[in-house]
């Protein structure tokens, strides 16, 4: 073979081995109507929803981890993988039952031995749990499927704490891996919920991969949010990571993803347009924009400095700035818990409903201000805190209150807003979040309104009303007790100042026309939800 | 030669050991609290602090430095802070989509702005060289992820003819490998385009006002042999060194790129690794990066030599 005819040859082999894979089959329609592609709020950067309590670590877990309960859309606890549930006449003796046949993801039998592992393993993290485990007096395995929880005194809210879709979650784990420390992280995702969690092909911060699990046995009753027959209409999901909005809607408008979960508000009109979208509102509980001061130092250490900003504060500022002129995507919040459900309560929310700029002056005068700084922490790299903090800053000012912006990004405030030192020496004065409406349908998962002082969540509140009324609603027995305990709450933590309220806002979803079952919900639930 | 290379080599390591102390220093200075992160919002400080305590992050600078410092000898980078998995099986997940990336914006930039440069430097001072500057400066002047934005606009949404996001491995095909390249390659090389252009031009005009050019001219030599054959090998030196020092360019470029493209490349592992103060993976990720960017310096060295036999180590 001379030189030319082997350059012909080496040539020619390369040019059908490239067009060999050019002309690769494309996966039949059938096929891909089987494989959802979901772009999820952020990245499922970890994958224990036990140690890393980030939303969409939940979520994805309610994909592989079934829960004994589950809440439905009237916010009302239904069985899941328990079949019965008996409580003593002196409450302090709950005995439960698993329904028969169901089994993890490597081909094990859920077993009790495996609920009671799971629920330490929960009740060590989660704040119900904790609540719980102080008045525990054992938790053991009957038989096979039974398991009873006893207590020093009756616990009313068990199958609210059991059935709750607030992160942690009570998920059930095989019993080898609900032995790893709560406060470490598991290796190996074995569930028993409807998809199994495919560890091989997930690239943290790029794309997790879930397959339906065929020995899964959903129940009869009608879906509804994480209650009833979880039954699975694809075949494969997959997650689709993508950090930047435009890349995501530009995705969705070309069918490369079929379900974005957060798009911006800014994007909406332009998937509105688009005839192959769907676009809803995602979760209609919403969120609670808030700014928290810090009880500890001055100014906010001072009760009427703190009214006194309450006092100055007009919501739709702040909403505004979050969703823009989307009148649907947003509501005055003169309280702290989510509008539309049952508890709901503006007791004592006269304050937020009238600005009063010039009584806010006054009180700030009359309370000694002596001009402090206010460390007001603002993380840039999240819009809805941004957006909140410029308002605030202008808010602050306008009372004469001496404003430090420090313009940092989320990581630095969730180090520093855990300081307790002075806000000269490291400390702050104030910093802006947001609480998922689902978290604040009552006190039982909503450790923002808790006003325990060094117990407290950051900026450490004391106010033994506040304290005293989440007491009572714990004790509550039917809804009425409860309601006069909520309240209460609202009253006293606004009178306190627990936290400000800056308003409720929703955010949309979006979705292909071809993709069918999608609801508004706290979380994306995958269940019915087909793919044409 | 040989043994400039091993010297070279060996120089590599005080500086990979002093660029991993900075590193970890400068970490270990800046706010932010992984522990914090993985809690959640709804965390108390007691859970952090566990978890703080769990992660082995509370513990004295020197203890957790040496510690890192001597895996590190081993060939050890440790493991993520969030997903629990070795930094070095993140970094080998992430390390194609990224070669991929840089290797086809190299092979588009060069195979542009060497011709374009070359032309604009024989047509100088003509409209076709304003044209070609013009387009240099507007490379240089235009943002990335605008240049993304536009490219995926048109071509991903208007015309359908590529996709908008996403990486297809090479392993599934030379076409999906490609088609999903080209938009991001193109975005990522058009500073690059303008930055060796402007080199190449620059470089060239130089070269073509030398006599054995004129010579070349005399004798009837082409023109086409004139640009590519005799002017350009001796234009090359300034040029080869800014397509190494570009490499680097094109590895900061690689964070905005990857991210608009949804590209799972060592960029956006970077850039996710710095919100959430994930300590081992930028330390794993920032050390590979300097000791590609010392081999980078090398091959460069070398290729002087191969250039112009008048350079000698």
């Amino acid at each position: 073979m001379d030189r030319r005819t082997f350059l012909k040859s080496a040539g020619t082999a390369a040019l059908v081995a490239s067009t060999g894979s050019l002309s690769a089959p494309a996966l039949a329609q059938g096929a891909n109507a089987k494989v959802l592609r979901f772009v999820p709020q952020a990245n499922l950067a970890n994958f224990d929803p036990i140690w890393g309590t980030q939303y969409v670590v939940r979520n994805a877990a309610a994909l592989v981890w079934d829960t004994l309960y589950g809440v439905d859309e009237n916010l009302v606890p239904q069985r899941q993988m328990v079949e019965s549930e008996e409580v003593s006449p002196d409450g302090l003796t709950w005995t439960f039952k698993l329904r028969p046949g169901l089994k993890f993801h490597d081909g094990e039998p859920v077993l009790a031995k495996d609920v009671v592992q799971s629920l330490k393993r929960w009740a060590a993290r989660d704040p119900m749990g904790i609540m719980i485990v102080a008045q525990q007096q054992e938790l053991t395995a009957v038989d096979d499927r039974t398991w009873k929880w006893v207590l020093k005194k009756p616990f009313p809210k068990m199958i609210l704490a059991l059935a709750k879709n607030n992160a942690p979650c009570s998920f059930i784990m095989p019993e080898r891996i609900a032995q790893t420390d709560p406060f470490k992280q598991i290796t190996e995702y074995i569930g028993s919920g409807p998809m199994k969690f495919n560890k091989g092909e997930w690239v943290p911060g790029a794309k997790a991969v879930f397959e339906k699990f065929d020995a899964y046995v959903p129940r009869a009753e009608k879906a509804s949010w994480l209650a009833g027959g979880k039954n699975m209409l694809v075949n494969r999901i997959e997650w689709v990571i993508m950090p930047d909005p435009a890349t995501a809607a530009a995705a969705l408008q070309n069918g490369e993803v079929d379900w974005w979960e957060t798009p911006i508000a800014d994007l909406v009109p332009v998937l509105r347009k688009n005839a192959n979208i769907n676009v809803d509102i995602s979760d209609p509980l919403g969120n609670i924009g808030a700014f928290r001061m810090n009880h500890l130092f001055p100014p906010f250490d001072n009760k009427m400095i703190r009214r006194a900003v309450l006092t100055a504060m007009n919501q739709e500022d702040y909403m505004r700035s979050i969703v823009g002129d989307d009148n649907k995507l947003w509501k005055n919040l003169p309280g702290f818990f989510t509008p539309d459900t049952p508890l709901y309560t503006e007791a004592g929310g006269e304050v937020l409903k009238q600005r009063n700029i010039e009584m806010a002056k006054k009180m700030i005068k009359d309370a000694g201000y002596k001009g402090e700084p206010v460390v007001c922490l603002i993380a840039q790299d999240q819009p809805n805190t941004k957006a909140m903090g410029d308002v605030t800053v202008d808010l602050l000012k306008k009372i004469g209150l001496n404003v430090d912006f420090v313009a940092t990004d989320w990581g630095t405030v969730g180090a520093r807003r855990a300081q307790k030192t002075p806000p000269s020496q490291g400390g702050w004065n104030m910093f802006h979040t947001w609480h998922a409406g689902a978290d604040c349908l009552n006190p039982s998962s909503y450790t923002a309104i808790r006003a325990n002082g060094d117990k407290a969540w950051f900026g450490w509140p004391t106010s033994q009303p506040v304290e005293d009324a989440i007491v009572e609603w714990f004790d509550a027995k039917d809804v009425a007790g409860e309601k006069v305990a909520m309240d209460k709450l609202n009253k006293s933590a606004l009178e306190d100042v627990v936290y400000a309220p800056t308003g409720f806002f929703m955010g949309y979803q979006a979705w292909r026309k071809n993709v069918t079952g999608v609801v508004k919900g706290p979380l994306p639930f995958f269940w019915n939800v087909a793919k044409a | 030669m040989f043994g400039f290379i091993v010297r070279r080599i060996i120089s590599t390591i005080p500086v990979m050991g002093f660029v991993a102390l900075f590193v970890f220093s400068l970490l270990y200075l800046a706010p932010g609290d992984p522990a914090a992160v993985i809690a959640g919002d709804q965390a108390t400080p007691e859970d952090v602090a566990r978890i703080r305590a769990g992660l082995g992050l509370d513990r004295p600078f020197l203890v957790r430095f040496f510690e890192w410092f001597f895996r590190v000898l081993q060939g050890d980078l440790g493991t993520s802070i969030f997903t629990g998995l070795p930094v070095s099986q993140m970094i080998a997940q992430r390390i194609e989509p990224t070669l991929s990336l840089m290797s086809v914006t190299l092979v588009i930039a060069i195979g542009f702005a060497i011709p374009l440069g070359v032309i604009a430097a024989w047509k100088c001072d003509t409209w076709i060289d304003r044209l070609v500057m013009s387009l240099a400066v507007l490379g240089f002047s235009v943002p990335v992820f605008v240049v993304g934005y536009l490219l995926a606009y048109t071509f991903a949404l208007q015309l359908d003819w590529l996709p908008v996001q996403g990486y297809t491995p090479l392993k599934n095909g030379v076409g999906p490998w490609l088609t999903n390249l080209i938009l991001p390659s193109v975005t990522l090389g058009f500073v690059y385009i303008a930055l060796i252009a402007r080199i190449t031009r620059a470089s060239m005009l130089e070269v073509l006002q030398q006599d054995y050019i004129r010579t070349a001219r005399a004798k009837g030599v082409g023109q086409i042999s004139i640009l590519f054959l005799h002017a350009l090998k001796n234009a090359a030196i300034p040029i080869v060194t800014v397509i190494g020092i570009g490499v680097a360019l094109l590895i900061g470029g690689a964070v905005v790129t990857e991210s608009v493209f949804a590209i799972p490349g060592l960029g956006r592992l970077t850039v996710d690794a710095i919100l959430r103060r994930d300590y081992p993976i930028i330390q794993g990720v920032v050390l590979m990066f300097s000791f590609v960017y010392v081999l980078i310096n090398l091959a460069v060295d070398v290729l002087y030599t191969l250039i112009d036999p008048r350079i000698r180590y």
